[in-house]
C-alpha cells in the first residue's frame, strides 16, 4: 500500500498553466471526459481514477502502480482532447502524492479558482466525485480524499474571509452594462444556452431593472424553462441569428464545438443599429463569439478571462485571508497524509 | 455700485479662476485617493468661481459700457462662463457624473491661459457694438454657442475615455465615476443640436447687418464663421442620418471645437488690422 501512495498523480490544465485559446482546444464534452475516466481505471496497473472537467480545469486524479503512468494519462488525455502531446505538455501540469493532497483541497475551496474564493468549484468536485464513485472508479485513496477535501474547504471558508468582497460574474456583468447602457430598464438581454453562469449572470441584470430576457439553446425544451424562471421568452437556437439586432446584451454559454457568433453576424447587426452598444459576454468554453467582433465600433466583448480578471481586481485586499486559508489547507493535507499513511502501514501488518 | 467695488475685472476673473482650478484640483485628489466623488462639494466650489467670473464680467461690461467681447481674453472668459452655466443646467437635470471635473479642468484651462497672455486683453474703444442692440444679441448668442460646444467636447472627451477603458478591458479609477458611454453619446448628440441651433440664431442675427452693411465684415472672418458653422451643421445632420456616431462623432466634435477656439486668434488679429471693421467684427466667430 505505501506503493499506492507512492503514485497518487494528477495530470491537470487550468486557466494558470494555459491561456483561453489554448484552453478551449482541450474542452472535452462530459460524455468524453466520462469515458476517459473509464478507459484509464481499465488500463492495468490504474487503481482509481477520477476527472474533473469544468471550463477553466481539466485535472486527472488517479492512484496507479505503474512507473510510466505520467506517459500513458498525457497519451490518453491528447487522445481523446484531440490536442498534440506537444501542447499538453507546455500547458499542463503533473503532481504526486502529498502535492495531490494540497492541490485538491486548494481547488475544492476555490483557491485555485480563476475568480479566487468562488463558491461553484465546490459543486463541480462534489459531481465529479459523485459520478466517480456512481462508476466505481474510486476507491479508499481517492474516496478519501475528496471527501476529506469537502471537509477541508468548509473548514477553510469559515476559519477566513476568502470569500468576502468576493465578485462573481453577475456582478461584473451587470457594472460592465451600466457603464455601457446607464439605466438597465430598456436593455434587451439574449442569452444563448442554458448554463449556470449565464442564468447567474441573466438574474443579476433582472434584479438590476432588466425586464426583457430571451433564451436560445439547443434544446428548446431546456430554453423554454429557463425562460420561466427569468420570466423571459424562449426562441430557437436556429432563429437567434436574424434577431440579433434586437438585442443590447448577449450571454453566450453553449457548448457548441464552434462559434456561434461570427464577426460578419454582429458587423451586420451593429450597422442596423449604428448609435445603440452592443454588449456581448462570452462565457462558454470553446467561445461562442468571434473574439475580433471586439475590434468592431459600439460592440464591447468580455470572456471568461476578461470577467475574471475583473473580478480579482479586489484580490489585495484578501491577499492575507487566502494565505491564511492556504495555511489551514497544508494542516489538513498533512493530517490527510498521516492519515492514508497509517492506514497503509496497519494493512501491511 | 460695480464702481465702488475695490478690485478690478481681471482680479475677479482670477479669482473665479482659481476656484476652478482649485475643483479640479480637488476632484482630481479625490479620485486619486479612492475616495467618493464630491458631487456637492465640486457644484459648491464652480458656484463661487462662477460668481467671481460673473463679478468680472460685469465689472468689464460697466467699464466698456456694453458687452464686454471685444478682445480674445473677454471672449474666452465668455465661453468659460457659458460653460460653466450650461453645467449648472446639465449637470444636475442628467445628473453626468464628472461633469464637474471636467468643466472645471477646461474652464480652469481657458481662463488661465488668457489671464496669462496680456496682449489678449488689449484695449479697444468704446462701443465697438455701434449701439446696436441685434449685434450685441449676436454677438453674445454666438458666445454662448462656443460654451455649448465646450460641454459637448467635454462630454465627448468623457465618453473617449469610458470606451477606452471599457475596450481595453479597464475597470477601476476614472472609468467607474464616468457615466455610461450610452448617456455621455446621447447628451453629446442633444447638446451639438442646441448648440447648432443657438449659433444658427446668432448668425441669422448677423446676418441682418451684414446684408445692410456688407462693406463692414471682412470677408475672412464671416468665411470663418461660415466654415465653424457648416462644420457643426454637417457633424450634426450625419449624426441624425446616424452616419457618425460614437466615437467618430466624439472626435469631430472635439476636432472642431478646437478648431473654433484656435479660429479666434486670427479672426480677432483680422478685426485688429482691419480700418473699416468696427461694429462689423461682430459677426466674427467670437
Amino acid at each position: 500500500m505505501s506503493e499506492v501512495l507512492q503514485s497518487l498523480f494528477v495530470l491537470g490544465s487550468t486557466h494558470h498553466e494555459a491561456p483561453l485559446e489554448v484552453r478551449e482546444r482541450m474542452a472535452i464534452t462530459p460524455a468524453i471526459a466520462a469515458a476517459l475516466r473509464q478507459e484509464l481505471n481499465e488500463l492495468e496497473g490504474v487503481r482509481e481514477c477520477l476527472v474533473v472537467n469544468t471550463c477553466n480545469r481539466l485535472e486527472v486524479y488517479g492512484l496507479a502502480n505503474s512507473k510510466n503512468i505520467e506517459t500513458i494519462v498525457r497519451d490518453q488525455l491528447c487522445t481523446h482532447s484531440g490536442v498534440s502531446r506537444a501542447l499538453l505538455d507546455a500547458h499542463s501540469f503533473w503532481h504526486t502524492n502529498l502535492d495531490v493532497l494540497q492541490h485538491a483541497l486548494e481547488v475544492s475551496t476555490g483557491l485555485d479558482s480563476q475568480m479566487i474564493g468562488e463558491t461553484d468549484i465546490l459543486g463541480q468536485m462534489k459531481n465529479a466525485y459523485a459520478d466517480a464513485r456512481a462508476a466505481q472508479c474510486t476507491g479508499v485513496v481517492l474516496n478519501r480524499l475528496f471527501e476529506k477535501s469537502f471537509q477541508a474547504a468548509k473548514s477553510a471558508r469559515t476559519q477566513t474571509r476568502i470569500t468576502r468582497g468576493q465578485v462573481s460574474i453577475g456582478n461584473v456583468a451587470v457594472d460592465l452594462a451600466s457603464r455601457i447602457f446607464g439605466h438597465l430598464r430598456d436593455s434587451r438581454v439574449l442569452l444563448l444556452g442554458s448554463g449556470d453562469v449565464a442564468e447567474k449572470t441573466a438574474q443579476s441584470l433582472k434584479s438590476r431593472g432588466v425586464a426583457d430576457i430571451t433564451v436560445a439553446s439547443r434544446t428548446f425544451e431546456n430554453s423554454h424553462a429557463l425562460a420561466h424562471r427569468l420570466g423571459g421568452a424562449a426562441i430557437e437556437l436556429s432563429d437567434f441569428s436574424a434577431q440579433l439586432k434586437r438585442f443590447d446584451i448577449v450571454i453566450s454559454s453553449t457548448t457548441a464545438p464552434n462559434m456561434l457568433i461570427e464577426r460578419a453576424m454582429i458587423a451586420s447587426a451593429i450597422k442596423q443599429r449604428p448609435d445603440r452598444p452592443f454588449f456581448l459576454i462570452d462565457v462558454a468554453l470553446p467561445r461562442d463569439i468571434d473574439p475580433t467582433a471586439d475590434s468592431l465600433e459600439n460592440v464591447y466583448l468580455y470572456n471568461l478571462d476578461d470577467l475574471s480578471a475583473i473580478a480579482n481586481e479586489n484580490l489585495e485586499l484578501r491577499k492575507a485571508e487566502i494565505e491564511q486559508a492556504r495555511t489551514i489547507l497544508k494542516g489538513h493535507a498533512w493530517n490527510l497524509w498521516l492519515q492514508l499513511r497509517r492506514r497503509t502501514i496497519m494493512a501491511e501488518h | 455700485m460695480l464702481q465702488e467695488i475695490a478690485f478690478s475685472a481681471r482680479e475677479a476673473m482670477a479669482v473665479g479662476t482659481s476656484f476652478y482650478l482649485g475643483a479640479l484640483f480637488f476632484g482630481v485628489v479625490m479620485i486619486l485617493l479612492r475616495k467618493p466623488y464630491p458631487r456637492a462639494i465640486m457644484f459648491a466650489v464652480l458656484a463661487a468661481g462662477f460668481t467671481c467670473q460673473t463679478l468680472g464680467l460685469n465689472l468689464r461690461g460697466a467699464e466698456i459700457k456694453g458687452c464686454p467681447l471685444g478682445n480674445i481674453f473677454e471672449i474666452s472668459q465668455f465661453i468659460v462662463w457659458s460653460l460653466v452655466l450650461l453645467y449648472f443646467i446639465i449637470g444636475p437635470a442628467f445628473r453626468l457624473r464628472l461633469l464637474g471635473l471636467f468643466t472645471a479642468g477646461l474652464a480652469g484651462l481657458l481662463s488661465s491661459i488668457a489671464l496669462l497672455i496680456p496682449a489678449w486683453d488689449g484695449s479697444y474703444p468704446a462701443g465697438i457694438f455701434g449701439g446696436n442692440p441685434w449685434i450685441e444679441l449676436h454677438a453674445a448668442l454666438a458666445i454662448f454657442s462656443y460654451g455649448i460646444f465646450a460641454i459637448v467636447a467635454l462630454v465627448s472627451a468623457m465618453f473617449l475615455i469610458q470606451q477606452r477603458g471599457l475596450k481595453k478591458k479597464q475597470f477601476k479609477g476614472v472609468y467607474q465615476h464616468l457615466p455610461s458611454v450610452q448617456q455621455l453619446d446621447i447628451m453629446a448628440k442633444r447638446l451639438l443640436i442646441t448648440g447648432v441651433l443657438v449659433l444658427s440664431a446668432a448668425l441669422l442675427f448677423g446676418a441682418v447687418f451684414w446684408i445692410n452693411h456688407p462693406e463692414r465684415v471682412p470677408v475672412f472672418k464671416l468665411s470663418v464663421t461660415c466654415l465653424v458653422w457648416a462644420g457643426y451643421l454637417a457633424v450634426m445632420v450625419l449624426r441624425l442620418q446616424q452616419r457618425l456616431v460614437t466615437r467618430h462623432h466624439a472626435l469631430a466634435s472635439i476636432a472642431l471645437f478646437i478648431f473654433a477656439l484656435a479660429s479666434l486668434w486670427p479672426v480677432q488679429s483680422a478685426r485688429e488690422t482691419d480700418p473699416l471693421d468696427e461694429p462689423a467684427a461682430l459677426l466674427a466667430p467670437e
